[in-house]
């Protein structure tokens, strides 16, 4: 740990002390500021930026090879978005996967969650903070992704009028997915001891990822995963190219679900064994 | 020959064959549920069969999967005390590298005959594919299995250098969608140069994907075989190199 870690780690462990389970709203600000000096240590920042870079780089490179691309009046912002609906299941859930793992292993490697219980904060609330540290700098790097996907769609030159409505809504459709299953993978990651089990689930979550836009949408409602496929702006029918209304519905059914089973299961005492 | 044993011992408790098994088990599956969902069985039989199966596998789960396998090779090492042992025991570098890379590159040529198993049982008993598949499915797996060396060399240097178990993954992963760029661009050259282009472009031996004709000949073969050797030789002597250069931590 590095001295900024451990003078975080102090001042949060001293807040916390006269707390309940994840302490009050200044003791929380004070862990989360920690969890990001921890994520310094751990190159967050790098992970992330992995996450953006393959995103808009898969995003730009399958719009600006289908022929249609090849001439400015034929470039459109569905075959941007329809490029983003792929690259987003593609390298999302590998990646959120990494961070929960590399966030949550240090616990397990220094014994942090015994350190963190005799400070007032849980394991849950330990869980809890750093869904919040983290899911901060998911959401930064997916508004990021959409944003630079948008820069690059006005220096190609497309020439009708930015959707901005549908491309706000995937953006904030696609981050619900990203912190959902970012927030299953720290429930893992501290579950279980073993990264394996985190990094193996992620990349059969790409798998389903991937592979749920093929899926009838009862089915991509199963796991979380499904849902990027439910959040699609465009995509492709046979060969016409078409918008589509993201399932709104359906993925804020599943955020409403996922943060009270969140919170249910990192509520309970004895959950995980510190 | 005791090094490669000894990390077959330390390979028992690890779960490694999860991997094996699982991923490219999974693969397949999912290519025949989606085409299963979308109502079409593989026309011609055996080679939309493999196409489907294979291609997509090749393009960045089976980077994932070696990367997964050398983390999990190199993790005993990272932990407790056993990276002094390993340092100030009497095994040199090179026979250290050789062994974990022999282990790694063993697993990954067992998860490509899994692969092989998986697409002709689902081809014959869900699809009703008649016949075997065709022997040169058999030869492309062999030389998918060769292309797998350099990028074992590679990521068991990766999970040597790194003691966190999921960063060397994140650069399998960047690796291979580098890869699938240079492929994209109709830069086969790439084969020589990124050990990732070369397990993509031997897995879309065949195929008729990206940039290859869908004909087999014995120049790609032999520029594969070769990008395998050469890439697989140097990654091994600055592997060596590395190690030899690093000492006990305290």
């Amino acid at each position: 740990m590095n001295g900024r870690a451990g003078a975080n780690e102090a001042r949060a462990v001293g807040a916390l002390a006269r707390a309940d389970g994840w302490g009050t709203m200044a003791n929380r600000w004070a862990a989360v500021a920690n969890e990001f000096a921890k994520m310094r240590h751990l190159r967050m920042g790098v992970v992330a930026s992995v996450m953006v870079i393959i995103v808009v780089g898969l995003s730009v490179g399958s719009a600006a090879t289908s022929p249609a691309f090849a001439e400015a009046a034929g470039r459109s912002w569905e075959a941007l978005l329809a490029g983003m609906s792929l690259a987003v299941p593609l390298a999302s859930p590998l990646l959120l996967a990494v961070m929960a793992s590399r966030q949550v292993d240090i616990e397990h490697q220094g014994n942090g969650w015994l350190l963190s219980q005799t400070s007032g904060l849980t394991p849950g609330g330990l869980c809890r903070i750093k869904l919040l540290a983290v899911g901060i700098v998911v959401a930064a790097a997916t508004v990021l992704e959409s944003v630079l996907l948008l820069g690059a769609g006005l220096l190609l030159g497309v020439p009708d009028p930015v959707p901005a409505g549908l491309w706000a809504g995937y953006t904030a459709s696609v981050s619900v997915a990203n912190l959902v299953v970012l927030a299953l993978h720290i429930l893992l990651s501290a579950r279980i001891d073993n990264q394996l089990v985190g990094l193996g689930i992620g990349v059969l979550g790409t798998i389903v990822a991937v592979f749920a836009t093929a899926l009838p949408p009862a089915a991509a409602h199963v796991t979380p995963w499904g849902y990027y496929a439910l959040a699609a702006a465009a995509g492709y029918e046979g060969e016409r190219l078409v918008a589509m209304t993201p399932a709104y519905g359906s993925i804020a059914a599943l955020g409403v679900v996922a943060a009270a089973f969140f919170l249910f299961i990192t509520g309970r005492s004895g959950w995980k064994e510190g | 020959m005791g090094a490669v044993r000894a990390e077959f011992i330390k390979l028992k408790r690890s779960l490694s064959w999860t991997v094996v098994v699982l991923l490219p088990v999974a693969m397949v599956i999912a290519g025949a549920v989606n085409s299963l969902v979308s109502g079409e069985s593989p026309e011609d039989g055996w080679p939309t069969m493999w196409l489907r199966s294979v291609v997509f596998y090749g393009l960045f789960p089976l980077a994932i999967g070696i990367g997964i396998l050398a983390s999990l090779v190199w993790r005993v090492e990272h932990r407790g005390g056993n990276w002094n042992a390993l340092m100030s025991g009497p095994t040199s570098s090179m026979r250290i590298v050789a062994a974990k890379a022999v282990v790694v590159a063993v697993l990954a040529a067992a998860m490509q005959a899994v692969l092989f198993l998986t697409v002709t049982v689902i081809g014959s008993f869900v699809f009703a594919i008649p016949g075997p598949p065709p022997g040169r499915y058999a030869a492309v797996s062999l030389l998918i299995i060769i292309a797998c060396l350099p990028v074992a060399v590679l990521q068991s240097g990766l999970s040597m250098l790194m003691r966190s178990f999921a960063a060397p993954i994140a650069v399998a992963f960047l690796g291979a969608g580098a890869a699938v760029v240079l492929l994209l661009a109709g830069l086969d050259a790439a084969i020589f140069v990124v050990p990732y282009a070369l397990i993509s472009r031997a897995t879309q031996l065949g195929t008729g994907t990206f940039s290859d004709t869908g004909a087999i000949t014995g120049g790609d073969v032999v520029s594969i075989v070769t990008a395998a050797l050469v890439l697989t030789t140097a990654l091994l002597t600055a592997t060596t190199a590395i190690l030899d250069r690093r000492d006990t931590r305290t």
